[in-house]
């Protein structure tokens, strides 16, 4: 399996780390069109997360907005800082800016994500 | 997440036309939660812009889906009032002498994509309107830092909140805001919360206490109904099609959907989220 970031269309990325874990965030593209966030929910470590279900809540001055799960699986870790440095998403959304952790259910779930070049099109890249 | 109101229908689904308006008696704020949360689903099914407008009794005061539940209870003024957590953002408002609506868009409509095009669409109908009618309204421009943390939704200024001339010097912001909305993004529909605040609450003082349309309408400017109806009719028009004012599943107390979405806003655990 490539270990390279995988998106939904709902515009969470999900990358396969070393352990078999899978990191979850939310795309530049998404943190951009969001603007101003003010707030952010995380899910429990040991929740169990289904794929294309809300896994927490983000809200902008204007809008609150759910966070769709890409794969199914059980949350292992959250970014905990998260929440009250939200500044971290725009700044480092692929690295410190990352969500939460999951152990998939099956990793071939990410098969079904689309590649960068599938999400770039998308977001009319 | 929902950021541009991708549909579960096909995408060649044609864009809809007109606005559906269901005009509700007041009720509590479970139940009014509740069926505009049916609202939505019920716009992502039938690919329709519906909208909702009701009142609220008894009186009660509504919390921003994040709001925390503490500041509400060291609120000393608003300690005997009911209160119900909204699933959109934004600030406190208390409900009374306002007119609330849940606009519904589906998926596939343009004013989905993007949370400005929205507001731009529903409070510039209503700034237009108010124009015909010779009151100064604008929409403001930039989100307020200062005001963004303040409890009460009228006292915050963000960008698209419909404000008007305070031409009485009464205001600490230079102007009245009159019209707040929020907006609830979920698969397939953007459900968006608003508040057209109609005459000053005479329970309340103090940082609660703001001047509504009616208190800045003009004589010979019509009424305050007469200003509603010509928003939803500008409105209408936006969406290409007719206004239809029809009588909407809440008005049956006995609507079992509505009822069964009614106990989540009615918990404990929705109310003290956070």
């Amino acid at each position: 399996m490539e270990k390279s970031r995988r998106y939904a269309k709902s515009h969470e990325w999900a990358r396969l780390e070393d352990d078999g874990s899978v990191t979850v965030g939310i795309s530049a593209y998404a943190v951009e069109a969001l603007t101003d966030l003010v707030f952010m929910q995380l899910p429990d470590v040991g929740a169990t997360v289904t794929a294309g279900e809300s896994f927490g809540e983000i809200e902008s001055v204007k809008a609150v907005s759910d966070l769709y799960a890409p794969i199914s699986g059980k949350v292992v870790a959250a970014n905990t800082e998260l929440p009250s440095q939200l500044e971290t998403l725009g700044s480092d959304p692929y690295g410190s800016g990352w969500v939460i952790r999951i152990q998939p259910d099956s990793v071939e779930q990410l098969e079904a994500l689309m590649n960068q070049e599938a999400y770039d099109k998308l977001i009319g890249g | 997440m929902n950021l541009s109101g991708t549909s579960k229908s096909s995408p060649n689904e044609k864009q809809p036309i007109g606005l559906h308006v269901w005009r509700d008696p007041p009720a509590a704020g479970g139940w009014n939660m509740a069926a505009d949360e049916a609202l939505a689903r019920q716009s992502e099914e039938t690919n329709r812009v519906l909208m909702r407008l009701y009142g609220w009794h008894p009186h009660t005061v509504s919390l921003g889906s994040f709001q925390r539940c503490v500041d509400f209870s060291e609120t000393l003024e608003l300690s005997h009032w009911p209160v119900v957590r909204r699933p959109s953002g934004g600030g406190a408002i208390i409900h009374g002498t306002d007119l609330t609506y849940g606009l519904a868009v589906p998926g596939s409509h343009d004013w989905s994509r993007g949370t400005e095009k929205l507001y731009a669409a529903v409070h510039g109908a209503l700034v237009e309107e108010l124009g015909g009618r010779h009151l100064r309204a604008r929409m403001v421009e930039t989100t307020g830092r200062e005001t963004e943390q303040s409890f009460y939704c009228f006292n915050r200024r963000a960008f698209g909140d419909l404000v008007v001339e305070d031409a009485s010097g009464t205001s600490p912001h230079g102007n009245h805001k009159i019209l707040g909305s929020a907006q609830r993004r979920l698969s397939g529909v953007v459900l968006q919360h608003g508040s057209l605040l109609l005459h000053r609450n005479p329970h309340l003082q103090g940082e609660g206490s703001h001047v509504g349309l009616g208190d800045v309408l003009q004589a010979g400017s019509g009424s305050v109904n007469d200003v509603v109806d010509g928003w939803l009719q500008r409105l209408a028009d936006r969406l290409n099609g007719e206004l239809i004012v029809e009588t909407g599943p809440s008005y049956e107390k006995e609507n079992g959907e509505i009822a069964r979405r009614t106990e989540r806003y009615e918990s404990v655990a929705w109310l003290h989220r956070r």
